[in-house]
């Protein structure tokens, strides 16, 4: 079994060498509802990312429009159907059918979720949480290793959002990430959103969390909106919904972390509610601001 | 926990939580669980309702949702494709008991199936005039002709009014005008970017379904006028050529 | 065999579809209907049923009698000659009991 290290030097991520990388700005979630909004209007974007398993398709308009888009955009494709935290072994038609998709449209991203879809031959179509232990560890980095040895490229791995920790779990999340990313040397998709959310939901201090990340790592944020529940005691419950405007507290949670990494680029997430491009083109052009605030407080 | 018990649990409410769950507050960390109990069955139902947009409004929110549910705990995606969940739902819909009287519903919903098919099929181009020029240079073979259809196409052989129920709710006709048991047949195919649905004769659908499944045009020809005697070869082939949706003739074929 | 097709007879459907403006079996649907293109979602997403974390919980299913809902949308407006009322079923279904 090859090792990460044998076949990706982590100074030089093979995706960057390839297709280059995307440029240090806000970006869009590609939504086929503005698909000809954006090829009428060209919103100056720095991306756009698309969920991999959307494009898993023989033909038809979803790839006419890409296609298309393509041309003008850097692309960003986030997988949400690879089940790396699952406990068989990955999917090879799966893995076979994003190789296909990333070499179709070259990408300058690919990322994936610390997290399990499928169990035996269901598809349980959410993001779903394990405990965070040595076995776990093992079987993680062993489905990146083998992500990265399929795709021969770099990915990214995005941090969850939760709602329950288990009993089971000896470490915290981000040694876990920490070790991930050390051990394989897959890259951070930090999102801002899961960050406050899940420490929201697991009392713990957002700031403290970002700090403890391996941010040397990170090559991508994502900000999304999320929306209120309670728990059994009444305490919040915060859940990932993707289908409100960004908070406030988030935009101040990005800010710190670009304070500490520097521009990244940064995805708007919207899949529930999706409002008129122009809506989604205002709350990219807010993070774009941010951006620019940090690249000039970084270049003092 | 393993991820056998939680899977357990979320396709199926009257299990208990897994086991092992923790909340840093002592909550229940049941309550938490239903998050994700939720957000499985939830996103579930909203891609049946995304893709049976029809039958949703036939039925109503109420009762689509609450069929939609049954339908997703015991029929759970196995693809991680989600844009084709959904193909055993006209089936159930169909040996459900609480829509008997509507016997029309299946049908609309496998017309709406179809039309995803037709919307996410495979782009190839459709034969040239050249290609045909050549089929009629060798007029003897012609009954022998093999035609591959576009990958788009299908047809809907219904007992129900389904081009015309789902037209009614396209804008295109008025509901109170459709008599939902006449029966039709509806052809779906995709040309261009745009996605069609037609209303075609019976006989016109027997002559596609005999074609895709591999009959010569000789054949199905006469499988069509053994069926309706009026059946206008001209026109469908016409069609046919007009949307694209011849995308091989195949001369070398042995005659069936 | 009762109805043969003959070779000059393909040719001439086939000559006459390629050369005579074909004419639709029925008029074409897509035109005027909502732009589906556009309409369709992409399904692979990162969704949350937020607000509704009784969806995951309380079991609707039709075991017994439980099974109370009826059709309440355009069906009742859909004239069935078949139907005493006129219209789709309307009645309340009841199974019964095992």
């Amino acid at each position: 079994m090859t090792t990460a290290s044998h076949f990706l030097p982590k100074e030089a991520g093979i995706s960057t060498l390839r297709a280059g990388a995307v440029p240090a700005r806000s970006g869009l979630g590609l939504k086929p509802g503005h698909f000809r909004t954006i090829l009428v209007t060209r919103p100056d974007l720095g991306f756009f990312e698309i969920h991999a398993e959307n494009y898993m398709v023989d033909g038809g308009p979803f790839h006419h429009y890409l296609t298309q888009i393509r041309r003008d955009y850097a692309l960003s494709i986030h997988g949400v159907g690879l089940s790396i935290g699952g406990e068989g072994p990955l999917d090879e038609e799966h893995l076979d059918r994003l190789a296909s998709l990333i070499s179709r449209y070259e990408p300058q991203s690919f990322s994936e979720h610390l997290a399990w879809s499928s169990h035996g031959d269901i598809f349980l179509n959410d993001l779903l949480p394990a405990p965070y232990n040595p076995a776990t560890l093992q079987r993680v980095c062993d489905h990146i290793d083998r992500v990265h040895e399929r795709l021969d490229r770099r990915m990214l791995l995005e941090n969850p959002a939760t709602y329950v920790e288990f009993a089971a779990s000896t470490l915290a999340e981000t040694d876990f990430i920490s070790e991930v990313v050390k051990r394989t040397g897959c890259g951070l998709l930090l999102d801002v959103n899961n960050v406050y959310v899940s420490c929201n939901n697991h009392g713990r201090d957002p700031q403290a969390f970002i700090e403890a990340l391996p941010l040397a790592a990170a090559a991508q944020i994502h900000l999304a909106g999320f929306a209120d529940d309670v728990d059994a005691a009444g305490a919040p419950l915060l859940i990932d919904s993707h289908g409100a405007p960004i908070a406030q507290a988030v935009w101040d949670l990005y800010r710190y972390t670009l304070e500490r990494t520097g521009p990244l680029p940064t995805l708007i997430e919207r899949d529930n509610d999706i409002p008129a491009f122009p809506v989604l083109l205002a709350e990219a052009q807010q993070a774009e601001k941010r951006l620019q605030t940090c690249r000039v407080e970084v270049a003092a | 926990m393993s991820q056998q018990d939680f899977a357990a649990a979320l396709l199926d409410p009257d299990l208990p939580a897994p086991a092992g769950l923790a909340a840093w507050n002592g909550s229940d960390p049941a309550q938490r669980f239903r998050v994700y109990r939720n957000n499985v069955i939830v996103s579930l139902i909203d891609a049946l309702a995304d893709t049976f947009e029809v039958t949703l409004e036939l039925v109503g929110e109420e009762f689509f949702r609450a069929i939609a549910r049954l339908y997703a705990y015991a029929c759970p995606p196995q693809s991680r494709l989600m844009a084709f969940y959904g193909a055993g739902f006209p089936d159930f819909i169909e040996s459900f008991p609480p829509a008997a009287g509507l016997p029309y519903l299946a049908d609309v919903a496998r017309l709406e199936y179809r039309r995803i098919v037709a919307y996410h099929a495979a782009d190839v181009p459709g034969v040239g005039a050249e290609a045909v020029a050549a089929a009629l240079a060798d007029e003897a073979t012609l009954p022998t002709l093999g035609m591959t259809l576009h990958p788009s196409l299908s047809v809907v052989v219904s007992t129900s009014a389904v081009v015309s129920l789902w037209a009614a709710h396209q804008g295109i006709l008025d509901l109170s005008t459709v008599a939902p048991d006449a029966p039709e047949t509806a052809l779906i195919l995709r040309h261009g970017l745009n996605v069609e649905v037609l209303q075609i004769p019976a006989a016109v659908g027997a002559f596609l379904c005999e074609l895709q499944a591999g009959a010569s045009l000789g054949r199905a020809a006469a499988e069509a006028m053994s069926i309706d005697t009026d059946f206008n070869l001209v026109s469908i082939l016409g069609l046919l050529l007009q949307k694209s949706a011849i995308t091989a003739l195949n001369p070398t074929r042995s005659p069936t | 065999m009762n109805k043969t097709l003959t070779a000059a007879s393909l040719a001439f459907a086939l000559g006459t579809a390629m050369t005579v403006a074909a004419t639709p079996v029925a008029a074409p649907m897509a035109d005027k209907e909502k732009c589906f293109g556009v309409a369709l979602k992409g399904k692979n997403d990162c969704k949350a049923g937020a607000g509704t974390t009784c969806a995951g919980t309380s079991k609707i299913d039709y075991q017994g009698n439980s099974w109370s809902l009826v059709p309440k949308g355009t069906c009742e407006k859909t004239a069935s000659p078949t139907s005493p009322t006129g219209h789709g079923q309307m009645a309340e279904f009841k199974e019964r009991k095992a």
